[in-house]
């Protein structure tokens, strides 16, 4: 059976494509070395429009209107910029609202585009460009630890990770934070005391991982002003080995914290890139494989999900959990010669 | 029907759910249409592949597998037509439920009139409203134009207006469209579907034709008092296909295959319900449910006359969350038979739908999934009732009568007791009167109705092969009364003669034992002026049943059910009604 690979990595190939949905302006060339902060595209974002009633204005007919137009389509104006008239024993104008361009003349009305700041798209992480895609952003890859997680607030952050205790599986309590953690990207087992993300918020931390959070916290969480991922699911789950041990090796490092909302139809997962200066090129890894025995796997559901193992057999027949249901399962070992019968479906691969 | 007059053709159906993508084949045994074998395998439309074909190809090598027939050709991909040496099939159709929800602008004059039909005319697909556009919104020209440029919705459906109605306000909102369509690069330039004043269809036109991807369609309202939703939704489904195919990878390659032919699986499913209306009892309504990972489908016919719904966002897999966050906590525990942890109930929910392939390995875990389907679909019949208020005579909160409910989707199919699957389309649905609950265990129903365009027979030979699992046949008398009143006398006439008589009591769900299959004539008389569908309160009636597997099911719990607001004594309820569905299960 072919499942998901979960993307827990301590060095491989990262390869992201950083685009945005409108046409803009890309300010990086191919090879070039970007940090997280570095823009790369620029893009009048979802621009303002004010559709003027030259006609209304005036007070005259469309047609008049038409007439009374000093400025034509495609002209850009400052604000007060006469756009029609003057007409009337007051000398009756329409001026521009803002700075902006007129997009549309005709018919005794202007559709006038309002000059906006222009969206810049970060490259969010350290690397290389190594192909850019016209008018709508870049390929960027780097070398590093990878560590996807299955929830985002949708926020993204860069700045120096800090484990808040030395065991990244016990529970996140607000007494652990202090101001010593100000500005840093801060680790945590699991949490599920809404005063943990208050107390983050005042001090105030940059971003915020997670073995798992109590769902309760999510609304909060969603609002929170910081970036929040969270690695293996909801509940009091400890984080899983792997993702802790990869955190561990890097505190006090630099990471690009992408805590985009999951979406695992599109592709989207809330992630962290540790960019590394390694020497060798790891392969860029699958994101599937088949799930077979000697296969690492993390087992995503259940009593046992967050526990990371090893399959031993693939068991040919249908089995009969104690929900009821009957399913194809695999026998997994665990450290401390524990096995458990687990169904496929809860099973994702690790591939370190 | 012999073969002379019987069509003779092959079939394969493709169904690309949202983590099953499921393939069928049909064709001619003993001089007629029988589904032969089913495939399935994981959907592929979404990441890390992108491409719907790996997914039925897969599916079609185990259909190959289980049925001994080649199916498919490394040369030429699925084979089609058929080759003398029974090779592939002769056609082959496509169903679709997989991808996130097409984002719609509901445009209208009035809230409660025309801009309801856009509303019930986008949850005929997989749709989300993203924004409303109406004359009562007060918004100027320039607040619709820069709403229309920030959201760019795929689609724009714009009703209002009947036939000989108004037409300069629906126009003044036409203006803002046609400019901010006009603004959107060419790729995110939005469909706009026109049901609306059909005296504006010229005006619409010569307005929008050139600046957007434009589709029209009747008004859905031509006059007051009468809707016509038929021709939109067949239009809608076009424009479902063309955005899929935009953003699907491998549909083009499958519409090779299917020439064409391709359908949303709601819409197939809408289709075979009416069919099946036109086959059933004339003074009853047909039912087709299907509860998916992401999104629930309603469809129910009246002679004909079809009402669809489609609810994304819901579902037992990745729509699990939408489903608690749209109800609350209470509701899904309130369906509970067993106590578990709050926290335990909403992390297990969230896990799910992070997670909407793995399955339940607790009990508990798979009654917070049981818990969640009925809710669901709950949530649905409820939003759905209004809209089948002309086929009801007793009440506007309950379903009018049906006959049968077919339900669809893994929760019901794979659950381990029948009276699992059962319990959530009778707790879900809460049905009354007399009718049958039945399960599409092959998951065959949008397939028969993509068929049912090009080969109508053969999906009335597959449906008349009882592919359909008889889950039993359901009593369910409307009135009120205290609990533990007898409100119905039922005289069972077994086919050997036996005969049982029993007095059900307000309150109860009673099971009487039926084998699968056998014909059993019930009388059944209404006490306390109780209604039971035999033509009123009171009125007593014979009924020709056929044993299900759960037998006939007597639910007197009360329409609609009611809840004891204890929670430990609502538990010990749900208890007792799975104790008794176990004695028979």
């Amino acid at each position: 059976m072919t499942t998901k690979v979960k993307h827990f990595h301590s060095l491989t190939s990262i390869k992201r494509e950083r685009v945005l949905p409108v046409t803009g302006h890309v300010l990086v060339r191919r090879m070039q070395k970007v940090s997280p902060t570095d823009v790369i595209v620029v893009a009048p974002m979802a621009p303002e429009f004010n559709l003027l009633d030259i006609s209304q204005g005036l007070n005259v007919s469309p047609q008049k209107a038409d007439e009374l137009l000093q400025r034509e389509a495609g002209e850009e104006l400052v604000k007060d910029d006469i756009i029609a008239g003057p007409v009337g024993v007051f000398k009756r104008v329409i001026r521009a609202p803002e700075s902006g361009l007129i997009r549309i003349a005709g018919e005794g009305k202007v559709l006038f585009q309002i000059n906006t700041p222009a969206y810049e798209l970060k490259a969010g992480m350290d690397g290389t460009v190594t192909n850019i895609i016209p008018e709508r952003g870049a390929i960027i890859e780097t070398r590093g630890a990878l560590i996807q997680g299955v929830w985002g607030n949708g926020k993204i952050t860069y700045g120096v990770i800090q484990p808040v205790s030395n065991d990244l599986l016990q529970e996140l309590v607000p007494e652990q934070l202090h101001i010593g953690f100000r500005g840093a990207i801060i680790t945590g087992g699991f949490c599920r005391n809404p005063n943990v993300l208050e107390a983050a918020s005042n001090i105030p931390i940059k971003g915020m991982i997670l073995g798992s959070m109590s769902s309760a916290l999510i609304p909060l969480a969603k609002k929170a002003d910081y970036p929040i991922m969270v690695i293996d699911g909801f509940g009091n789950t400890p984080m899983n080995r792997t993702a802790e041990s990869i955190l561990s090796a890097n505190k006090e490092k630099n990471i690009a914290l992408n805590a985009q909302n999951y979406n695992p139809f599109q592709g989207n997962y809330p992630e962290v890139i540790i960019s590394q200066n390694a020497k060798t090129e790891p392969e860029v890894p699958p994101e599937t494989g088949s799930l077979k025995a000697g296969k690492k796997v993390i087992i995503v559901n259940g009593l046992l999900a967050s526990k990371i193992g090893k399959i031993e057999e693939i068991i040919p027949q249908k089995k009969v959990l104690p929900s009821g249901l009957s399913t194809r399962v695999a026998t997994v070992s665990f450290s401390g010669d524990e096995l458990a019968e687990i169904p496929l479906t809860n099973l994702e691969i690790i591939q370190e | 029907m012999d073969m002379d007059t019987v069509q003779a053709k092959s079939a394969l159906a493709v169904d690309i759910g949202t983590t099953i993508t499921r393939t069928l084949l049909f064709d001619v045994v003993s001089g007629r249409y029988r589904l032969i074998g089913r495939g399935t395998a994981k959907t592929t439309a979404g990441s890390p592949k992108f491409d719907v074909t790996e997914g039925i190809w897969r599916s079609l090598e185990e259909l190959q597998y289980f049925t001994g027939r080649k199916l498919l050709s490394e040369k030429e991909g699925v084979i089609i037509p058929s080759t003398p040496d029974n090779q592939g099939a002769d056609f082959m159709v496509a169903t679709m439920s997989a991808g996130n929800p097409i984002s719609v602008v509901t445009v209208g004059l009035l809230d409660n009139v025309s801009l309801n039909n856009a509303r019930k005319l986008a949850q005929t697909s997989y749709t989300k409203i993203i924004a409303e556009i109406s004359l009562n919104d007060h918004r100027s020209a320039t607040e619709r134009i820069n709403l229309l440029t920030k959201k760019r919705p795929d689609l724009i459906i714009i009703t209002g207006g009947t036939n000989n109605g108004a037409t300069q306000s629906l126009l003044s909102i036409l203006e803002s469209i046609g400019l901010s369509s006009f603004m959107l690069e060419e790729s995110q330039k939005p469909h706009i579907l026109f049901a609306g004043n059909e005296k504006l269809q010229d005006e619409v036109k010569a307005g929008l034709e050139k600046i957007s991807k434009l589709h029209i369609a009747p008004n859905l309202q031509p006059m007051l008092g009468k809707t016509n939703f038929s021709a939109a939704q067949k239009e809608l489904n076009e424009i479902y296909k063309e955005v899929r195919k935009q953003q699907t990878g491998g549909l083009r390659e499958l519409l090779s295959w299917t020439d064409g032919s391709f359908n949303s699986t709601a819409s197939a499913l809408g289709r075979v319900t009416r069919f099946l209306s036109e086959k059933y009892e004339p003074d009853k309504g047909v039912m087709g449910v299907d509860i998916g990972s992401d999104s629930v489908i309603l469809a129910a016919a009246f002679q004909g006359d079809e009402t669809l719904r489609v609810y994304p966002n819901s579902g037992v897999g990745g729509g699990a969350a939408g489903v608690l966050e749209r109800s609350s906590l209470e509701d899904i525990k309130r369906w509970l038979p067993i106590k578990v942890p709050d926290s335990t109930i909403k992390n297990y929910i969230y896990n799910k739908s992070a997670y909407p392939d793995s399955l339940p390995t607790e009990e508990d875990h798979l009654e917070i999934e049981l818990a969640v389907a009925k809710q669901a679909l709950r949530q649905a019949a409820l939003d759905m009732i209004p809209s089948l208020e002309k086929h009801t005579s007793s009440s506007k909160i309950l379903l009018p009568p049906l006959e049968p409910i077919i339900g669809a989707g893994r929760i019901l199919i794979e659950a381990p007791k029948r009276y699992q699957s059962l319990s959530v389309l009778l707790d879900g649905l809460q049905p009354t009167g007399v009718t049958t609950l039945a399960l599409d265990q092959n998951g065959i129903l949008p397939g028969l109705g993509a068929i049912s365009e090009i080969n109508p027979l053969m999906t009335v030979q597959i449906i008349e092969s009882n592919t359909f699992l008889n889950l039993g046949t359901i009593i369910a008398p409307i009135g009120i009364a205290r609990p533990g009143t007898p409100i119905l006398r039922v005289r069972l006439l077994r086919e050997d003669g036996r005969t049982t008589t029993r007095d059900i009591k307000f309150g109860t769900l009673s099971v009487l034992p039926a084998e699968m299959g056998e014909k059993i004539s019930l009388h059944l008389r209404p006490l306390h002026r109780f209604d039971v569908g035999m033509g009123g309160p009171g009125k007593s009636g014979k009924v020709n049943a056929v044993g299900g597997a759960l037998g006939i099911i007597i639910d007197a719990r009360g329409r609609p059910l009611q809840f004891h607001p204890d929670e430990e004594k609502n538990i010990q309820r749900n208890d007792i009604w799975r104790k008794t569905y176990q004695k028979y299960a």
